[in-house]
């Protein structure tokens, strides 16, 4: 059978023709899954929009070829050799920039860069340098931001995240509960589409799934034998729409093709993007204007209110100077660009930044903690027939299990599995040992036995966890860097060791054999699920926004991403940066009617 | 018992490699690793040119390796992932032309260099053991020395212990990306447009599920 057609681009899609005379009902800075949402919610409500976006707008199609073979390639769909993607070892052993010693490539990305498929999707690394501590940091400048590239996992936080001071006494308490966002969540769910099977749990709430995909015999038997000892595997809960959105012509539904490992999205949009799933239809309404290429550099501010005015940005081509005016600013730009972004923003009235009167932008910076983890091989599948296994978006979702009734002596929070199992394109086990006909065999006869999972744990959100811009260093437009002050701690150690010791246990319960524990903690960043850096709250002294990530001190200004986030949680943070963003949006809007922006 | 089993190799490398120099003459700079073992080795790249094997043959245009250079490398990938009763292995696979593109595309200088200088090692030691180049040896023999290196994987500072793992990784990349490798060897199923994943059809699934 063909696939049926989708609209890939929607019409009119000049982003020359912007009229910056004009005075937008809002400005949107940035168009990932949170400046996305806020154009989808506010168009929707007949609000004059300007979403800017600092990269390029790509053809993505060209980029994503989803069912391309890698024969079929020029480099099998690796990077070429003239450009290089940092390696885990060069993260660990310079120090930022990263950019020095790696003249001799045309190109240089953040990892994630390493594919054919990914490559353009990613920054320059030399032109968008930053200082301070070792980090990670992926960014993707080109409309959709880091949604092209995006790992679908879909996942609610519950008020053991919202209201986890209550639990261990750290950290501070989200100015929201569950109930609050759990509306938000469904709408979210129904407006993109995400596939997953209901579990009842209290610390994972259920979203509203569409057909959810099945696991594979492997993933059966690890979920049965954790049944016993109480903790839940569940398939993996996907920000992709696997029965289709009849309101979205732009969208397709998933085919199980199967090409989700190559990092590259989805090309024919069953996988959530921003482009397709939220930008594409809000232009549809005739209330939004997309200009691309336009680098925020500060934003304006009345010197006789202290209300933001609009928008200062750069051309990325040209190097040229414009002003943007609205109502309303709406900072989207990804956690730590929101957090540059509103600390560039200085004036007489905001002499620290915008909305930085509290001093807490930039810090309480947290993200996921990864790299523990195991693999190893179910022994009743080796040696069968080869099967299909990775005709889905993804494998399974093993959930949080720590410090939910108990407590663990070394560490708080808590920490979930990502995983999966079974043949792929490119085997497991390239790197076993030895060479020749043996080593031909034993991967053929492994491959659908094959069973992997890595954590993800909660980093605390300290305030010592910072980000602020570098006296010296620059980017290529002349913008002030980012300078990291950021690591690691006890906690997210303690709990490093742990997810290593359960992974080997939990695999050896379940009858697997183990063909390797990885204890090796990632480079701070790694998980791209940066988070923090303005957080919410109730006091304007101990926190940048509301609880409707609206600044404290500048009423018509909102940071929408995932710097409002009070605390990192275990769970991917998407699907929540979207819901909060919608309600964020609605509440908004309300005031907006009523005078009070 | 194989005559390469008893190999202590960062020691007797200084066997083959000492006949060599001894062979081709004083043109020949000694390798640093022989001159003193508590010298560290420099990096490949900073290394006198070494005669290569095959030079002075023509060069193919836009190739990185010679034809005979080529057909040595068809081999020695042939030796890592071999043609059996099951499918075809590097060889037919063409991952010597994977290997050629990668190298010529590359502006890693000492990785170029390291090849030339990991083939000439390993010449070398096919020499030292069997008498005969590891094109001409047969394939039991070319297993024997490539043993050696798979055997001593974890010494990293021996050049060519980092070119049998750059070999070894090429040659996978190369031969599970081809057509031969994903098809006829892992038979692979997916990359086409499916109604439903069948999942597990295990008779007992999960309770709740």
């Amino acid at each position: 059978m063909s696939l049926p057609i989708i609209m890939t681009e929607s019409k009119g899609d000049s982003t020359e023709a912007v009229d910056l005379t004009k005075t937008y009902d809002a400005v949107v800075i940035g168009s990932g899954a949170a400046g996305g949402m806020a154009c989808h919610v506010l168009t929707s409500k007949g609000m004059k929009v300007l979403l800017l976006e600092a990269g390029k707008k790509l053809d993505i199609e060209q980029e994503l070829r989803s069912m391309e073979w890698p024969y079929d390639n020029a480099h099998r769909g690796s990077l070429p050799a003239d450009q290089h993607a940092l390696t885990f070892n060069e993260y660990t052993i310079r120090r930022p920039p990263y950019g020095p010693g790696f003249e001799k490539s045309k190109q240089l990305h953040s990892y994630i860069g390493n594919t054919d498929y990914t490559k353009n999707i990613c920054v320059e690394e030399r032109e968008n340098p930053y200082t301070g501590t070792n980090y990670a940091w992926v960014r993707a400048r080109c409309l959709g931001g880091k949604t092209n590239i995006w790992g679908r996992l879909a996942l609610r936080l519950s008020d053991f995240d919202f209201k986890a001071k209550d639990r261990d006494g750290f950290g501070e308490n989200w100015p929201i509960s569950y109930s609050d966002l759990s509306p938000y969540y469904d709408k979210v769910d129904l407006y993109l589409g995400i596939t997953g099977v209901k579990e009842n749990l209290s610390h994972l709430p259920d979203s509203i799934f569409q057909r959810p995909t099945k696991l594979n015999c492997a993933e059966v038997t690890l979920k049965n034998s954790l049944q016993k000892m109480g903790r839940t595997l569940t398939q993996y809960r996907a920000g992709v729409t696997s029965d289709g959105l009849k309101h979205n012509k732009y969208r397709s539904r998933c085919y199980g093709r199967g090409a989700c490992e190559r990092k590259g999205g989805c090309d024919i949009h069953a996988a959530f993007d921003s482009p397709t799933g939220l930008i594409y239809p809000a232009r549809d309404t005739g209330n939004l204007t997309l200009r691309t290429n336009s680098i925020a550099r500060e934003i304006a501010v009345d010197p006789a209110t202290g209300k933001a005015t609009g928008v200062h940005f750069v051309d990325a081509v040209t190097k040229k100077d414009y002003s943007a005016k609205a109502k309303v600013v709406i900072v989207a730009a990804s956690t730590l660009e929101s957090a540059r972004l509103l600390l560039l923003s200085k004036s007489k009235m905001h002499p620290n930044g915008i909305g930085n009167s509290s001093g807490h932008v930039g810090h309480n910076f947290c993200e996921h903690i990864m790299g523990p983890g195991v693999h190893g091989r179910a022994k009743n599948l080796v040696g069968k027939p080869p099967t299909l296994d990775d005709g889905r978006p993804g494998g399974f979702y093993l959930t949080r299990f720590r410090n939910l009734k108990d407590k663990h002596q070394k560490f708080i929070r808590g920490y979930g599995f990502e995983g999966g199992g079974g043949c792929a394109m490119f085997p497991h086990g390239t790197d076993n040992p030895g060479f020749g006909a043996g080593f031909k065999e034993e991967i053929r006869k492994n491959q659908g036995a094959y069973i992997g999972m890595g954590a993800f744990g909660e980093v605390l959100a300290r305030y010592e966890n910072y980000v602020d811009l570098d006296p010296m260093v620059k980017d290529k437009w002349g913008i002030p860097s980012l300078r990291f002050h950021y690591k690691f701690g006890e906690n997210e150690h303690a709990m490093a060791e742990d997810m290593a010791v359960t992974a080997q246990e939990m695999f050896d319960d379940a009858g697997f054999q183990i063909v390797h524990v990885s204890k090796r903690v990632l480079t701070e960043g790694w998980s791209i699920h940066e988070l923090g850096t303005a957080r919410m709250g109730d006091d304007p002294k101990e926190s940048v926004l509301n609880q409707f990530e609206q600044s404290h001190d500048v009423k018509n200004l909102f940071v929408v991403d995932g710097s409002a986030f009070v605390n990192a949680s275990c769970q991917n943070p998407t699907w929540t940066i979207m819901s909060l963003c919608w309600r964020s949006c609605d509440y908004l809007a309300d005031e907006m009617k009523k005078g009070n922006l | 018992m194989s005559i390469t089993d008893r190999i202590n190799l960062r020691q007797d490398r200084r066997q083959w490699i000492k006949t060599s120099a001894g062979l081709i003459g004083a043109s020949v700079v000694p390798l640093p690793a022989v001159a003193s073992p508590a010298v560290q080795e420099k990096p490949e790249g900073t290394m006198e040119p070494v005669p290569k094997p095959g030079a002075g043959a023509p060069k193919s245009a836009g190739r990185f390796f010679t034809p005979a250079q080529h057909a040595y490398v068809e081999e020695l990938s042939e030796t890592i992932v071999p043609a059996d009763s099951h499918s075809g292995g590097a060889k037919a696979a063409k991952v010597a032309d994977y290997i050629d593109q990668r190298l010529r595309e590359s502006q890693d200088e000492e990785e170029k260099a390291m090849w030339h200088e990991g083939m000439r090692l390993v010449d070398l030691m096919s020499k030292h053991f069997h008498g005969k180049s590891f094109v001409e040896s047969s394939s039991d023999e070319r297993i024997e020395v490539l043993k050696v290196l798979s055997d001593n994987y974890n010494m990293r500072e021996l050049p060519e212990v980092r070119f049998f793992q750059a070999l070894k990784h090429m040659t996978t990349q190369g031969y599970y990306t081809s057509k031969i490798g994903i098809h006829d060897e892992l038979e692979y199923k997916g990359n086409r447009i499916l109604q439903e994943y069948v999942g597990c059809d295990d008779p007992t699934p999960p309770s709740n599920g």
